[in-house]
């Protein structure tokens, strides 16, 4: 608490008594209500209207609209006094571009004012996130059979929620169920709304160097002050030094930094939409495919691959063969799994090897638009000698999948295999590195490493492992979205790191010896009144001689 | 062996250290302010930083990969977070509120860390094939700090609004007697007040131009730190993006870990949209971020500990204490 700053408390003092001598504020409303408003001092005409209907937001939403139905020539852009900073040189920039937009049939600019609406977008994204949350907690994509036990109607969650309500509005699917397409098309039309209406404005206003002609006008920013002696060149001088553009005409001077923080957000709202359009083509021009090759085997690409959407368009790759070469693991000192790798050839059409690549996890294939990703594992079989006869294939079946911890077995059957009950060998296996055996008891015998050669005894038969032989499973697709989102990401990234400067605007104006200093900023406002003190201190007082050269060349 | 030692000793010296801070901040605010004592506390929060610092490095150097692969981990590194947003401010020689915020957020993930999980939890795992990528630093260290910042911000709300709030229970209790008095004035005065307060325009604010000030001092904080916050979970979301497209076959799965982090993006960015707007600026904005606070949670833990949609990521299925990979 005891960092009241007293600067400040001087100026909103300041302030709030210069604001009741304006003409523009005193016939509006009583000064309590005034008061009320710390950040008032720079609100003009248009929050005037705003302060008269304060007490009731709504009110002042319904005035906003017919303001804007109203309008033949009045400024299409009303909403912005609403929207942002609302000061006075929207209005005057708008009112300007009013004559372009009368051309504007009003249905459309109905549409637009309505999607621009703040309120509606921050409840489309409410919609949003809802719908989302409410998807991670609806089990997605089961059977319908699944939804009906599960919500049944006798007892419905919340009293209300059952089965109906999930296969109606289509949330046992609920990314691509049309609710919530419709709610992001809906965004999507906000954010180009908004951008049209709100932030272009915004920054063809920001743009310009405007020169506050009057020190009434200084004095009603967020920040002002008053240096007594001082020469707004020096002002200036320092402000450049700061980092500032420095604008000077006569006695006024303007200056701003960060200008683009201001055109950040129109470009954040791009990037958006960016990665929406790349999102659409993703999901309606892709293929997916998955399948699961033993070693030593082959497929062709455009067997696997399945379209996704109507703009799915084969390719001349999709002739491609595949042959995995290899697949194999790679282990921790501990024995757990450190990486799966698979080596592959791509033969073309005619024949010859087009491309031979190791993927492994975090390391896909891409060929001509196809990526190839080691997603999955199984091992196929067990090459092994019995009586140093074979080698023989036997296959393997998986005998439980959870998770990590996969087992495979096998089973080598020993004397008379037309027999009903037939005993044997049994083999399980973890992994590629290690076979267990099991004799015809079912007792532990031993483990053999594949390609060891170490052979072991069980119930009279010498067993050697020649090679556990694994299959990979891979995961193959096409997007023609990617590089248009990855172009969103890029961008998205740059201007929200952008949209962090602030666009801080000075003005100044020489006032006989005294400098008048006043200044807004869009983001960074605690700061910038610190910032101000520090650098207004810097400005050197001008002594008697050196102030009546000022007030001459002023004069002059 | 002599790791695991010194990660021992530092874990625990970090703890103890953050705990003193607590108490010397309890101190400070219960009795008088201390120049001494403040500036021992932010020693202890220096002591901390150094300690976490070398607990990570030590983890680092022993497990051979970067120390972010497990829960244990990544709470580490989020109160590491936190003492590094502690520590800026002091180095540009500023005071500020956040000290606060940071300070206990940062003994309570430490606390959490050390002594709410099972020792099996603070072994050094292995890293799975899915998260050997060069993307594992960029996008968790994204994630964890912008995490780290956003709570720190919408905590930074939350105690906005118990302000604000207290206050306006406060004058509706003094106001309720004067009802018995003047029942028409007094209604309209408060049919007045429930208007201001919905606006934040300080009428009440006016009676204690301190509080007020520190309401507002509250709400530039809260908006700077959720900025910043704001851009690394930005940074954090499309790397993992980038990564999954690497990893997964797409660059969006719609994995719970990952549809939380945006819903969490959505309810920030929501929340920086209505600090363009005067009327929504200071208490709804508040709200915003508080609910944004829960839901920053929920996706850190709550997507874990609810074991809603186990990460099927093929055969290479995940252990669920490992959370880094989920996004």
């Amino acid at each position: 608490m005891g960092n009241l700053n007293p600067t400040k408390t001087i100026n909103s003092i300041v302030l709030t008594t210069n604001l009741f001598n304006s003409p523009l504020l005193h016939y509006t409303v009583n000064p309590v209500v005034y008061r009320l408003y710390k950040k008032g001092n720079t609100l003009s005409l248009a929050i005037t209207c705003k302060l008269k209907t304060s007490q009731d937001i709504k009110n002042e939403e319904n005035n906003m609209a017919k303001k804007i139905l109203l309008s033949g020539s009045a400024p299409p852009m009303v909403e912005e006094g609403d929207k942002a900073t609302g000061n006075r040189e929207v209005q005057v920039k708008a009112r300007s571009g009013g004559d372009v937009m009368g051309l504007v049939k009003r249905l459309p600019r109905r549409v637009l004012s309505v999607l621009s609406n703040l309120p509606l977008a921050i409840g489309e994204m409410f919609t949003i996130a809802a719908l989302m949350a409410l998807g991670t907690l609806i089990d997605q994509g089961e059977a319908p059979d699944y939804y009906l036990q599960k919500y049944p109607e006798e007892n419905p969650v919340l009293g209300f929620f059952n089965w109906r309500w999930v296969l109606t509005l289509g949330f046992d699917h609920m990314y691509s169920s049309p609710v919530f397409l419709g709610m992001l098309v809906l965004l999507g039309a906000s954010l180009m709304a908004c951008t049209y209406t709100t932030q272009i404005p915004l920054v063809r206003v920001a743009k310009r160097w405007n020169f506050l002609s009057s020190s009434e006008a200084v004095r009603k920013q967020e920040f002002s002050d008053v240096l007594p002696r001082a020469s707004v060149q020096d002002l200036g001088v320092i402000l450049m030094g700061a980092g500032y553009e420095v604008f000077s005409k006569g006695p006024s001077l303007y200056a701003f930094k960060g200008l683009a923080g201001r055109f950040a957000p129109i470009g954040v709202h791009l990037a958006m939409l960016l990665i929406m359009a790349g999102g659409t083509l993703s999901a309606t021009g892709s293929f997916r495919g998955e399948v699961t090759v033993p070693q030593g085997l082959n497929f062709v690409i455009g067997d696997v691959l399945g379209p996704t959407g109507f703009l799915s368009t084969p390719t001349e790759a999709f002739n491609t063969e595949v042959h995995v070469n290899r697949f194999y693991m790679d282990y921790y000192d501990s024995g757990e799994v450190s990486q799966f790798h698979t080596d592959l050839s791509l033969f073309g059409l005619d024949g010859k090897e087009v491309m031979r690549k190791t993927i492994s996890v975090n390391d896909p294939l891409r060929y001509g638009g196809i990526t190839i990703y080691q997603t999955d594992w199984s091992i196929s079989a067990l090459q092994i000698l019995k009586d140093d006869e074979g080698p023989f294939n036997l296959a393997m079946a998986p005998l439980k999948i959870n998770g990590d911890k996969r087992l495979y077995g096998t089973f080598l059957p020993v004397g008379d295999v037309n027999s009903p009950n037939v005993k044997g060998i049994s083999m399980l296996a973890r992994d590629l590195q290690s076979i267990i055996l099991y004799d015809q008891e079912g007792k532990f015998t031993g483990v053999r490493r594949p390609n060891s050669k170490l052979p072991i005894e069980i119930d009279g038969s010498k067993i050697v492992i020649v090679d556990a032989i694994g299959s990979t499973g891979l995961n193959l697709k096409t997007d023609p979205g990617v590089p248009i989102v990855y172009a969103g990401f890029g961008f998205l990234m740059l201007t929200t790191c952008i949209s962090y400067l602030s666009h801080s605007q000075i003005w100044a104006i020489q006032d006989g010896t005294a400098v008048i200093v006043g200044g807004k900023t869009n983001r960074a406002k605690a700061d910038f009144p610190d910032d101000m003190n520090r650098l207004l201190d810097k400005v050197p007082e001008l002594v008697e001689s050196s102030l009546s050269n000022q007030s001459r060349s002023i004069g002059g | 062996m002599i790791f695991l030692t010194l990660e021992h000793i530092l874990t625990h010296i970090s703890f103890s250290a953050v705990s003193i801070v607590i108490t010397i901040h309890l101190i400070i605010l219960l009795v008088n302010e201390m120049a001494e004592l403040s500036d021992s506390s932010k020693k202890g929060m220096i002591i901390t930083f150094f300690c976490i610092t070398g607990l990570l490095v030590i983890r680092w150097i022993y497990s051979g990969h970067l120390p972010l692969s497990g829960l244990y981990e990544s709470l580490i590194f989020l109160s590491w977070n936190f003492s590094i947003i502690y520590m800026v401010p002091y180095l540009k020689k500023k005071k500020n509120y956040l000290s606060a915020i940071t300070a206990p957020s940062a003994i309570f993930t430490q606390g959490f860390a050390t002594s709410g999980l099972l020792t099996e939890i603070h072994q050094s795992t292995i890293l799975v094939p899915a998260l050997q990528s060069q993307w594992l630093m960029m996008h968790v260290s994204m994630m964890v700090l912008g995490y780290a910042a956003l709570l720190c911000g919408s905590l930074l709300s939350v105690a906005l609004l118990v302000i604000t709030f207290r206050k306006f229970i406060k004058i509706f209790s003094k106001r309720k007697k004067l009802l018995n008095k003047w029942f028409s004035f007094g209604k309209r005065k408060y049919m007045n007040e429930k208007g201001n307060v919905l606006q934040t325009t300080p009428f009440i604010y006016s009676r204690n131009f301190y509080r007020f000030q520190l309401i507002q001092q509250l709400d530039h904080w809260g908006y700077h730190i959720i900025s910043i916050g704001f851009i690394f979970l930005t940074l954090g979301i499309l790397s993992g993006a980038v990564w999954a497209n690497e990893a997964w076959g797409s660059y969006w799965n719609w994995d719970p870990k990952e549809t939380w982090a945006f819903i969490t993006w959505t309810i920030f960015s929501i929340y920086l949209h209505t600090r363009t707007n005067k009327n929504f600026e200071g208490v709804n904005s508040a709200i915003v971020a508080s609910i944004g606070f829960l839901i920053i949670w929920i996706c850190y833990f709550g997507v874990n500990l609810l074991g809603i949609g186990l990460h099927s990521y093929g055969s290479f299925t995940l252990t669920s204490n490992c959370i880094e990979e989920n996004v």
